[in-house]
């Protein structure tokens, strides 16, 4: 192994922690912030000492808020739920039509299916409020505006071409001939698929499926534009949360914690797979 | 059972020519072997009959009944490939199953089935276990198990032995032909190894370059080769292959060979004068006196003893290589001068511009056309 | 034989051609791909139109009006200017910061493992809520940072809230999401570098920083070129960050491409300016993500390959 001089190691563990510092704080400082009073937040200078308490969570998840003015609705478990109905249907939605499409892709190199293919991961790198401001205007003519329906559709915009790439990249690392000696068995194509293909992809379905929920999870821009207070997932109803409660910044900070941590673990969960998810395979983990 | 035919086959990919108006019949019954080297469009031919992969042109016939359109799945075939090809996710008796589970039968008779075709390839101990668990011998006798497994009328062995070591691979090829018999099935069988090619063929079908060169029997084949490159492919060692320019005598047609007339027998007179290459199996040489008639003085360069022969490096005084193989046992010089007779009346004699046989010997002469 | 079982083939099934079969698997993401393309040649519609909702009587095709007063509309210049000055530093910064972190975790070690899962975490937290926490952690009140910033003599720093320093505040949580999507990449490429060269370049006693800028950077060039196109495609559509940070405020000093074409459609309800921006912005985007797909390709390929 080569030589590291005692400096140069001392350099790069205090390169690390300052890396680490920067990166990691925010998460904990909001997290701490989760467990305060208003007292305690505003509290100068700010201090790590504080009794912990869960009145913030407690008031999210009961949705009542009562300070010594008054009583406070709070929506957030709706927009909580929206956020998982949403994510979890979109991912459900795009991996029923994405998974197909992707092992055509794969399997089968027909007329146009490398156009179609870049056409919808065209779709990944478009400015989204492109297709978002006409359809905004399109579902209030058509009924969609403010629906789990329409919002479903417009969120394949980021899971369809997602689960497309990164599950064509596994159909393709299956052999062609353990399908071939299947078929020839005797089986269906459609037997095919669902007894070989599917199970041998099945890892990288699922990482992908996590990738989608993630990326599902995280957006921001659809719900603004497409969604009403009742349909908004998180990331939206945070925003809204912040100028309805003004100053329940421990509610705020709960709301936060409670946004990202499902996002945080699932991240951790797949990581081994992430690498891969986020440059659509371009990079192995 | 049943018959194949295929009819004026080709297959394009990105524009090269893959195969090329490829016909071709196999008897009920029969055993042919595909040999070639690789890229000859051996294995593409065989997806071809299996139904994996479209013909652009020409029709696949099994039992006479056309199959070109046909899903591999109601072929009626069993096939075996180079890689195994085994489903990972699946215990050794699984992937024996499926073609059993295809033919809808009952667990009882896929396990009496699965266990009757695994003993015969003495893989029973072994089917519990997963393909990644299996060593390459037991994988490619569970390709093999699921291959025959179905019973299938027609049976594609894609270079089964290509992928497993030296001792198993003369163990099957000793094997082969009496499992190929019992499953009285049609079989084609794809290699590259000229004598699996002829142990296992009932014919031989010699392709390159996504062309049949030739089809005969493997006695055909050896001794009476098309062009320079079949004679090339079979036998060990390799044919030698001279440069002559035969010329009329006084007793009919003679090549020269280091000054010594060869006499090539009674051979088709128009080819006198005429640049040809002369094909001269190293058994066909032997190594005389110096006083016998026709002795062509040679260096003897370097002598290999293999086991059931002897096979000598020489070069003659134009500095021509010729190698001469004799039974092991028998004597030879190891080294420094020697004399050795060619037998001219058996040397297979092609042109020099294409390859292709020329001037055949005297009892070819009648037989002509029909090799074709 | 030992098995005599004829092979009673399965009642034909219901089947699809084989020439159809791939077109009918991916016939319904075909059908969502075209309910999206349909919206975007409506945007290019309306890019043409004299169009605002508050006005809808007023609605007429104008042609390229709206792109030719761009040219003498300062709030347009304003735009183009504050995206690319965004994209370009953000880009720059997390690639430097990244590679830097990339090549300060190259070595695997249990640390350096942890390390980098652990910085996966500001990468999988929704930009927009990133954003709130930085909002909370910079509230002149009782934000962290803003106090730590008095503790070394600066009282009035107002981050977001400041014309001065909006832009610096929102391309600091930009670089807090994104650094790590740089660094995660980069260090992937940098673990799948063959090791001979290195080993060579060691053996013939060339220094390290040598090694750096005549083994590492070179081989490390597709894997930079494509994280920083990826990066760049993102970035000069970012949205989520500056919206929920500032909404484009104060004053214009935040108005990228895509705040400015929805508070134009929106607020202003002028949605043939809005269309007409999203146009050329989309443009940008055509030009970069064609160069970014080759090079995403090539590499995949390769990473393929590998597998």
């Amino acid at each position: 192994m080569e030589y590291t001089s005692p400096l140069e190691k001392t350099l790069r563990a205090i390169a690390l922690t300052l890396v680490v510092i920067f990166f990691m704080f925010p998460i904990l400082w909001i997290f701490l912030m989760s467990f305060q009073t208003n007292e305690t937040i505003l509290r100068v200078p700010p201090s790590v000492v504080f009794e912990p308490t869960l009145t913030n969570y407690q008031a999210l998840i009961t949705g009542k808020l009562e300070t010594s003015a008054a009583s406070l609705e709070i929506n957030f478990m709706r927009n909580l739920f929206n956020s998982v109905f949403l994510s979890v249907a979109s991912v459900a939605v795009a991996m029923l039509l994405g998974v197909p499409a992707a092992y055509a892709f794969a399997r089968h190199k027909f007329r146009g299916s490398e156009d179609i293919a870049f056409t919808l991961l065209s779709f990944r790198f478009a400015p989204p409020l492109l297709v978002l401001l006409p359809l905004a205007l399109y579902f209030q003519q058509i009924g969609l505006a403010d629906t789990y329906i329409g919002l479903i559709w417009v969120y394949q915009l980021i899971c369809l071409p997602l689960i497309l790439w990164i599950v064509r990249g596994y159909f393709e690392d299956i052999s062609p001939d353990i399908e071939y000696a299947y078929r020839i068995a005797g089986h269906s194509w459609f037997a095919t698929f669902r007894k070989i293909a599917l199970p041998l992809a099945g890892p990288g379905i699922a990482a992908a499926g996590l990738l989608a929920f993630i990326f599902a999870w995280n957006n921001f821009i659809f719900a603004l534009v497409l969604a009403s207070a009742d349909k908004q997932p998180v990331t939206v109803g945070a925003l809204a949360f912040i100028t309805a409660s003004g100053i329940q910044y421990g509610q705020i900070a709960a709301g936060i914690v409670l946004s990202i941590a499902p996002t945080l673990a699932l991240a951790l969960y797949a990581q081994k797979y992430l690498v891969e998810g986020l440059s659509l395979g371009a990079v192995k983990g | 059972m049943a018959s194949l035919e295929l009819k004026n086959i080709a297959k394009r990919y990105k524009g090269e020519t893959v195969l090329d108006d490829v016909s071709l019949s196999v008897a009920e019954g029969e055993t042919l072997v595909l040999f070639g080297p690789s890229g000859a469009g051996k294995t593409v031919l065989l997806r071809l009959v299996a139904g994996v992969i479209e013909p652009d042109q020409g029709q696949v016939l099994i039992g006479g009944e056309d199959m070109t359109d046909t899903e591999a799945e109601d072929r009626g075939i069993g096939m075996a490939f180079q890689n195994f090809a085994l489903f990972p996710h699946m215990s050794a008796f699984e992937n024996i199953a499926s073609p059993l589970e295809a033919q809808r039968a009952t667990p009882g008779a896929i396990r009496a089935g699965v266990e009757a075709v695994a003993r015969l390839l003495k893989i029973d101990h072994v089917l519990g276990h997963a393909p990644r668990e299996l060593s390459n011998g037991q994988k490619q006798r569970t390709a093999l198990a699921r291959a025959l497994a179905g019973a299938p009328p027609i049976l594609l062995l894609d270079d089964p032995l290509r992928n497993v070591d030296a001792k198993l691979r003369f163990e099957m090829r000793l094997e082969l032909p009496r499992l190929l018999a019992e499953q009285n099935a049609t079989v084609i069988y794809v290699t590259q190894d000229y004598k699996e090619a002829m142990a296992l063929g009932d014919r031989i079908a010699v392709m390159s370059n996504g062309r049949i060169e030739q089809i005969g029997t493997p006695a055909d084949i050896y001794l009476d080769p098309a062009n320079i490159d079949i004679a090339s492919l079979f036998g060990d060692p390799i044919i030698n292959l001279l440069e002559v320019t035969p010329a009329a005598g006084s007793k009919g047609l003679a090549a020269q060979i280091s000054g010594v007339p060869v006499r090539l027998g009674n051979r088709d007179p128009a080819i006198a004068g005429q640049e040809m290459v002369m094909g001269i199996r190293p058994e066909a040489i032997g190594f005389v006196s110096a006083k016998s008639k026709a002795a062509i003085p040679v260096d003897v360069e370097a002598e290999t003893p293999l086991n059931e022969k002897t096979v000598t490096l020489a070069k003659t005084a134009g500095g021509r290589e010729i190698l001469i193989s004799r039974p092991a046992g028998t004597p030879g010089p190891a080294s420094g001068k020697a004399y050795i007779s060619i037998d001219g009346e058996a040397a297979l004699l092609f042109a020099k511009s294409d390859g292709t046989r020329a001037g055949k010997g005297g009892q070819d002469l009648e037989t002509e056309g029909e090799a074709a | 034989m030992t098995m005599a079982t004829t092979p009673g083939r399965a009642p034909r099934r219901f089947r699809i051609s084989k020439r159809a079969l791939p077109y009918v698997l991916s016939l319904p993401a075909l059908l969502v791909c075209i309910g999206i393309l349909i919206p975007f040649f409506t945007a290019v519609f309306y890019s043409l139109q004299r169009y605002r909702l508050s006005q809808p009587w007023a609605r007429k095709m104008n042609w390229g009006e709206n792109y030719l007063n761009f040219f003498s509309d300062p709030s347009f210049w304003n735009t183009l200017k504050v995206s690319l000055l965004y994209a370009g530093l953000t880009v720059v910064l997390e690639l430097l910061l990244g590679l830097a972190i990339a090549l300060l975790l190259q070595k695997r070690s249990t640390i350096n493992n942890f390390v980098s899962i652990m910085l996966l975490m500001p990468l999988m937290t929704a930009p927009a809520l990133a954003a709130l926490m930085w909002k909370l952690m910079t509230n002149p009140g009782f934000g962290i940072l803003s106090y730590f910033l008095t503790l070394v003599g600066i009282d009035d720093f107002r981050w977001g809230a400041s014309s001065s320093s909006a832009l610096f505040t929102v391309i600091l949580v930009d670089i807090w999401v994104y650094t790590p999507f740089m660094m995660i990449l980069l260090l992937a490429g940098l673990r799948s570098l063959p090791k001979q060269p290195f080993e060579a370049a060691a053996l013939d006693g060339v220094p390290r920083i040598q090694q750096f800028w005549r083994i590492t950077l070179p081989m490390l060039t597709p894997y930079i070129l494509t994280a920083t196109l990826f990066r760049l495609l993102e970035s000069i559509q970012q949205f989520d960050i500056i919206y929920a940070m500032t909404q484009g405020g104060p004053g214009d000093t935040l108005t990228v491409f895509q705040v400015e074409a929805y508070l134009n459609f929106f607020q202003s309800t002028n949605v043939g300016r809005s269309a007409a921006l999203l146009m050329i912005l989309w443009a940008i985007t055509f030009f970069i993500s064609n160069i970014f797909i080759k090079n995403w390709l090539r590499l995949r390929e390769r990473a393929r390959g590998e597998a």
